[in-house]
């Protein structure tokens, strides 16, 4: 009876939706899985009941190469889609493969969208050297401190508020790790040290706090950049020597980790906020938890950043049809309207009018960490950076075996520069 | 009996033409497509200009070619002599039990070559994951510490090559044993008569009359093993820091992660070409020693 009934309700449906006139479809391609999917599907679900005349035909695939590899190939026979997620330390390897069309001025227009409602740093990384733009950026997620409180009561490491204070330097980080450690933290400080992604970000972040680069005007790690690289390597090394930091933990584990109540600390995307929310509001968490940007702990304010954000890829040899593009637009403009439900998976929405809006600046933890987006230092703009780049792969290749002590920082950091020099050769 | 000689070689045509039209289709063009590529600076789709013999200048100037060279040659050391005596000894064994027995024996080896790669590293990731892995109580007992295997520079190749062996090994079986079944019994009778010891009733017989059957076990498991990519893909990554890279990791490092088609299909053609020389010259020193 039930299954009748849904039938000649989905029946009724398509015939209604066939009835409509003229209804444009809207293929859309993302990596949204998870927590993530979860809050997209939502939002594309939101989009199309409001707009009977525009269609989104969603499909999610694989994080990292499976799907960037897929674009490329659909997009340059134009069998892509119309719309895409994409990741913005992504675009100058896009852009050397030509398969991203430009934004315009009248396409933001459209889609109810100005520059300046971005923040800078978004935009700039969303853009190519002349600053025409390609994408659209959504949100900016960053890595973030998460410290279970339990470790540190009674210390000056939280205040009246039970918040964390008083991390200012590595030293104030490392003396915390030890009293963490002394109260019983096995690994007081968890992150993925078995995987390209947790090792990358907090090296990058490393690098960047003393103002080093990777790689500047086609040259991996040029002059003292080599010596920084080495120091941060040697950072990491020191908090496994200490063993502060778990040995060869994949990212399952670098969660469960925290989330047993074993690590004191955390550095972890954004993205693992939802499931922190939920165990406790589940009251499976077993402690208080907060999260705050990643500390200053060298010379400069810096944190590694990336960020989703909306792209349309080439059609093959043909051109999109105008009425197509206007409805892309109008969804991208949408999406952008709506981003406090997707901030809600801890990313910080790349949107000023909502980023800086009341609803946003009362959530938590988002905008305790909300400062990061001025911190932000997207990858290095190059074709061998970015997510699921030979860059990420030389974070598990080369500093993974040096924060194990298999290699020095000094042969670690020369061994990326001549591998990464060759590829840029 | 006349025959039509015309008419006869009318048919054989006939006859092989639907295999030749996909070999060309599906094999001998994309080849030569990927030979052309080689000479060029394109991407991963589309056509490029032509660059001469830069790509495979650069190829020869590339540390990571001679790395991912040594891991190939370190990887088929470990796994084709291995596997095929291993194979061998099975099979002499499987030869020896009957009936229903054999044929149990046979499935429960036979089983992981059914799995599918991602399944067959998914189990051994498991096992021997460093946290969890059930088999790490057993190395920390022969080594006094847990060992995380496929970030460790020395164990991961010999790791990655047992687990090729437990995967692949019951299809040597299988070939191993095809070849006993077809040595008569007669020969072990005659021989038993004469007074022959078991040790001479292998070494007399059984060896070189299985000896084709060897030499195409060894002859397949070198070409299988220098296309080494899926078990490296899936378990190291070419890590750490390139211990386990090989030549195929570095097509698809060019080809799908940079963009690179023309200096992808550079590599592909050497491992092309390498595959196809040392695989030639096997089977023939094989069939001449297998000659004595």
């Amino acid at each position: 009876m039930k299954l009748l009934k849904s039938m000649i309700l989905a029946t009724a449906t398509f015939a209604s939706a066939g009835s409509a006139m003229a209804q444009t479809e809207v293929v859309w391609w993302d990596f949204f899985v998870g927590g993530d999917g979860q809050r997209m599907k939502a939002l594309i679900g939101q989009f199309n009941d409001e707009h009977p005349d525009i269609q989104i035909n969603a499909t999610s695939s694989e994080w990292g190469v499976p799907f960037y590899t897929r674009v490329r190939t659909a997009a340059a026979v134009g069998q892509g889609p119309d719309i895409m997620s994409y990741h913005l330390s992504r675009v100058p390897l896009a852009l050397s493969e030509g398969i991203l069309t430009p934004i315009t001025d009248s396409d933001l227009e459209q889609a109810g969208l100005a520059r300046d409602d971005f923040f800078p740093r978004s935009i700039e990384a969303a853009s190519n050297d002349e600053g025409t733009l390609y994408a659209v950026p959504f949100d900016i997620h960053s890595i973030v401190l998460y410290y279970n409180k339990s470790y540190l009561e009674g210390s000056d490491y939280l205040d009246e508020a039970g918040n964390l204070v008083g991390i200012e330097s590595l030293d104030d980080l490392n003396a915390a790790l030890a009293l963490a450690q002394d109260n019983g933290s096995q690994t007081p400080l968890s992150y993925q040290t078995s995987g390209p992604g947790g090792i990358w970000r907090i090296f990058h972040t490393l690098l960047s706090q003393q103002g080093g680069t990777l790689i500047e005007n086609g040259e991996v790690l040029p002059g003292d950049n080599l010596d920084k690289a080495t120091r941060a390597i040697a950072i990491m090394q020191d908090w496994g020597d200490k063993n502060y930091q778990p040995e060869h933990a994949e990212y399952e584990a670098s969660v469960a980790l925290f989330t047993s109540g074993r690590s004191a600390f955390f550095i972890n995307g954004v993205w693992e906020v939802p499931t922190l929310v939920d165990m406790e509001a589940a009251g499976t968490l077993g402690f208080e938890w907060g999260a705050v940007a990643v500390p200053t702990l060298l010379e400069e304010d810096a944190i590694w950043a990336d960020s989703h954000a909306f792209a349309v890829p080439i059609q093959g040899n043909k051109e999109m049809a105008p009425e197509k593009r206007e409805a892309v637009m109008t969804v991208i403009g949408w999406m952008e309207k709506h981003v406090l439900d997707w901030a809600a998976a801890g990313h910080i929405p790349a949107y000023l009018p909502v980023a800086e809006s009341e609803a946003f600046t009362q959530m938590e933890p988002n905008a305790t960490y909300a400062s990061l987006a001025d911190k932000a230092v997207y990858d290095a703009r190059s074709d061998i950076a970015g997510v699921a780049s030979p860059v990420y792969d030389a974070a598990l290749n080369v500093i993974a075996p040096a924060i194990h002590g298999f290699l020095e920082p000094e042969q670690a950091a020369e061994h990326m520069r001549q591998e990464l020099q060759a590829l840029l050769n | 009996m006349i025959t039509n000689r015309r008419k006869h070689i009318v048919v054989a045509m006939t006859l092989i033409a639907p295999f030749v039209f996909i070999f060309a289709l599906v094999f001998l063009y994309p080849t030569l497509k990927m030979v052309e590529l080689s000479f060029t600076n394109a991407p991963l789709i589309g056509s490029g200009e032509w660059v001469g013999l830069d790509n495979y200048r650069r190829l020869f100037n590339d540390n990571l070619f001679y790395t991912s060279l040594k891991n190939n040659g370190y990887f088929v050391l470990l796994t084709v002599v291995p596997t095929t005596v291993i194979a061998l000894a099975i099979a002499l064994a499987v030869n020896r039990l009957a009936g229903s027995m054999q044929a149990l024996v046979l499935a429960v080896f036979f089983l992981p070559y059914i799995l599918p790669v991602s399944v067959v590293t998914q189990i051994w990731a498991w096992m021997l994951d460093f946290q969890f892995g059930i088999l790490q109580p057993l190395i920390e007992w022969v080594t006094g510490k847990p060992v995380a295997v496929f970030n460790h520079p020395s164990w991961v190749m010999p790791a990655v090559a047992s687990i090729t062996i437990w995967w692949t090994n019951g299809f040597n079986v299988l070939l191993f044993i095809a070849g006993l079944r077809n040595i008569s019994p007669d020969l072990y009778e005659a021989a038993a008569l004469d007074g022959a010891s078991r040790r001479q009733l292998f070494m007399k017989i059984t060896w070189p009359l299985l000896w084709p059957v060897t030499a195409l076990v060894l002859t397949l498991q070198l070409i299988l093993q220098l296309k080494l990519f899926d078990q490296v893909y899936l378990l190291s990554g070419g890590g750490p820091f390139n211990s386990s890279y090989v030549l195929l990791m570095m097509v698809y490092r060019e080809a799908f992660q940079l963009n690179h088609g023309g200096y992808a299909s550079a590599v592909a053609v050497i491992l092309f070409v390498l595959i196809m020389i040392v695989s030639v010259l096997q089977f023939q020193l094989l069939r001449i020693g297998g000659r004595k």
